[in-house]
């Protein structure tokens, strides 16, 4: 394995972001106008790299605990991977690697690729931080890194729009973060710890009913699962989040729709083990039912492209939670299933997010009225976004189907056939929506306007068609997936595993 | 465990199979009772009016009017609550954490 590789995934990404500034002044001063999508583009591959070969380690068991400057934990700050970590890291370096190539054909036209790139990997150091550290106030600091890079990318097309839909974010995502900080605070003071396998070991005589909850344990956690919540944008948390993807630059809302998505269902897979381990099994069932009801009826009636992809990100995101929540009653095949339905669904929504955008940047325009007939030019993004609808709305072989089948199993395997029966009929409504799409966009027919449409550029149609394969692949052969999300879900239940590791300092 | 969820192979080559026998049959159809379309029965019909392919383009927020009469309390109730006014928004963050709270109290205790 590389040294230093946990600390390196996040600091690669961290010093490439702080450079880029620089990379766009001599790319300028020199006339290389590629020079800053080339060092973005090989950044990512370098954390994809480094991600990777800590992947083979972790499958065999092993938690890799690195403490920063020697401190043994809890004293010092250190940053530990397990199963569950290994999976959203290599989520978000792959899919923070396509994401940047395709930047680099998107965001051609715009003339602050520096400061866009800079920001898209600030973003992704955040969440790569979120996803190894072992200290819960570094989470709140990468948490930070993310969220503010975020605000700053949704409003960067800097019309009202844009802007708008980022001072929303930015209060709501601001009252999140407030909230968690507040959570830790009351953890602090009440444990004296915030090594999160410590809090997990000074907090299991609570866990395992030796002790009666006090207050301000409970009140400490309902603050983290609401600002948990509301980075993840389940219903009533989502208000945000459909007028940011929507105004965002696409290869935006597809980062944050695939790699950001990994962040939230992260925290909610932890959960319900460490740091609290208390039971949240009924709050993340019930949030997940809301989440995929309510955002799969707003997605029917929408008439902007992006706009009804961003609900379905919230009807997904009500499958992962319901899934992860059913694990916490009982069902091994819930929680599987909702870990595996984030990697399906980062997938395929990165994939239609860059179909959308490839229809924008060609068109000029993501609503379904000003479009349609655009299957006989561009061929190539309507069978990717063909192949990435019929994965979401769970339509066999694809990969779609085998995590919501995994969920629906789950429900039953949990006692509860009815969110199964519920969880069906969204799929239902999913499909219809995507099948509204579809003809709006790529069938009927082409105003005159369209005619001369050209297919999006080919640095555009390869990561859509890396990840239409992807969709494919992992629904022919789901072992692939099971064999990720397998050992995930078995790191996530593993909170003594976790805690002997790092507190043992391997 | 994968093997007893979902066979994809077998399930994949079903459909496919499923997809050339319904292909074949469409042929066979159009074999025995061939389409004659004229060019009038083509067009399409708007009380004689010469009609631009954008004014043909279905309402994509009514394209599924039926569901919306099945699902009416929240088309009436629940959309139009999405109003995009940040302090509603922040109400109901702040209702959400109250039950939360509730629901943690009651399940803990």
């Amino acid at each position: 394995m590389i040294a230093h590789a946990p600390i390196l995934a996040i600091v690669l990404p961290l010093f490439a972001a702080f450079l880029m500034p620089l990379v766009g002044l001599l790319s300028r001063r020199y006339n290389v106008p590629k020079a800053c999508d080339w060092f973005a583009i090989a950044t990512m591959i370098g954390t994809l790299l480094i991600v990777a070969d800590m992947a083979p380690s972790v499958w065999n068991g092993q938690i890799l605990v690195y403490k920063l400057g020697g401190w043994s934990p809890p004293w010092g700050i250190n940053l530990a991977i397990d199963g569950l970590s290994i999976q959203m890291a290599l989520m978000i370096a792959g899919l923070g690697t396509l994401v940047i190539i395709y930047s680099a054909a998107y965001m051609q036209r715009e003339t602050r690729r520096d400061l866009f790139y800079a920001l898209t990997l600030l973003a992704i150091t955040g969440m790569m931080g979120i996803v190894l550290t072992g200290d819960i106030f570094n989470f709140y600091v990468f948490l930070e890194i993310m969220s503010v890079s975020s605000y700053a990318l949704i409003a960067f097309k800097r019309d009202s729009n844009a802007i708008e839909a980022g001072i929303k974010y930015l209060f709501i995502g601001s009252l999140g973060t407030s909230l968690i900080l507040l959570s830790i605070t009351m953890l602090y003071s009440f444990v004296g710890s915030l090594n999160i396998a410590d809090l997990g070991a000074k907090l299991a005589a609570y866990r395992d009913g030796a002790l009666p909850v006090p207050t301000i344990l409970i009140a400490s956690l309902a603050l983290f699962v609401t600002g948990v919540m509301i980075k993840v944008a389940v219903v009533p948390f989502h208000t945000w989040l459909a007028d940011a993807f929507t105004a965002a630059p696409t290869a935006i809302s597809a980062l944050l729709a695939g790699p950001g998505a990994v962040v939230g269902i992260y925290w909610v897979a932890r959960l319900p083990y460490l740091p609290f381990g208390l039971p949240v099994g009924i709050i993340l069932v019930s949030l997940g039912l809301l989440s995929m009801i309510v955002g799969v009826l707003m997605a029917l009636t929408q008439h902007d492209f992006k706009r009804m992809l961003a609900y379905h990100v919230i009807s997904q995101k009500g499958y992962m939670v319901l899934g992860i929540g059913l694990g916490t009653l009982g069902s091994v095949l819930g929680a599987q299933g909702g870990l595996f339905h984030l990697l399906n669904h980062s997938t395929y929504k990165c994939l239609l997010f860059m179909c959308a955008g490839a229809v924008l940047f060609r068109t000029g325009s993501q609503k379904f009225d000003e479009l349609g007939g655009l299957g006989k030019n561009m061929p190539m993004t309507a069978l990717m976004f063909l192949i990435g609808a019929l994965a979401i709305s769970g339509i066999p072989p694809l990969n779609g189907f085998v995590s919501k089948y995994a969920i629906y199993l789950g429900g039953v395997e949990a006692g509860l056939p009815i969110v199964t029966a519920i969880a069906v009929l969204v799929s239902a409504l999913t499909f219809a929506s995507f099948f509204k799409a579809f003809s709006s966009v790529f069938l009927g027919q082409r105003p005159e306007r369209l005619r001369e449409t050209q297919e999006a550029p080919n640095m555009m149609l390869f990561p859509m068609l890396v990840m239409a394969v992807v969709c494919i692949v992992i629904g022919l052969l789901p072992a692939l997936g099971f064999n990720i999300v397998g050992p995930a879900q078995a790191a996530a239940e593993n909170s003594a595993g976790y805690i002997g590791h790092v507190i043992g300092g391997i | 465990m994968v093997e007893l969820i979902w066979d994809p192979i077998v399930a994949t080559a079903a459909i496919l199979l499923g997809s050339l026998v319904a292909y074949g049959l469409l042929r066979i159809g159009h074999k025995i009772s061939k389409p004659r379309p004229t060019s009038e029965k083509v067009k399409t019909y708007a009380c004689g009016e010469e009609l631009k392919p954008e004014e043909t383009h279905p309402d994509s927020e009514q394209f599924f009017s039926p569901i919306r009469r099945v699902f009416k309390p929240f088309y009436r109730y629940i959309q139009p609550a999405h109003t995009g006014a940040l302090n509603t928004y922040l109400l109901w963050v702040v209702v959400g954490f109250v039950i939360i709270l509730v629901i943690i109290l009651l399940t803990v205790r």
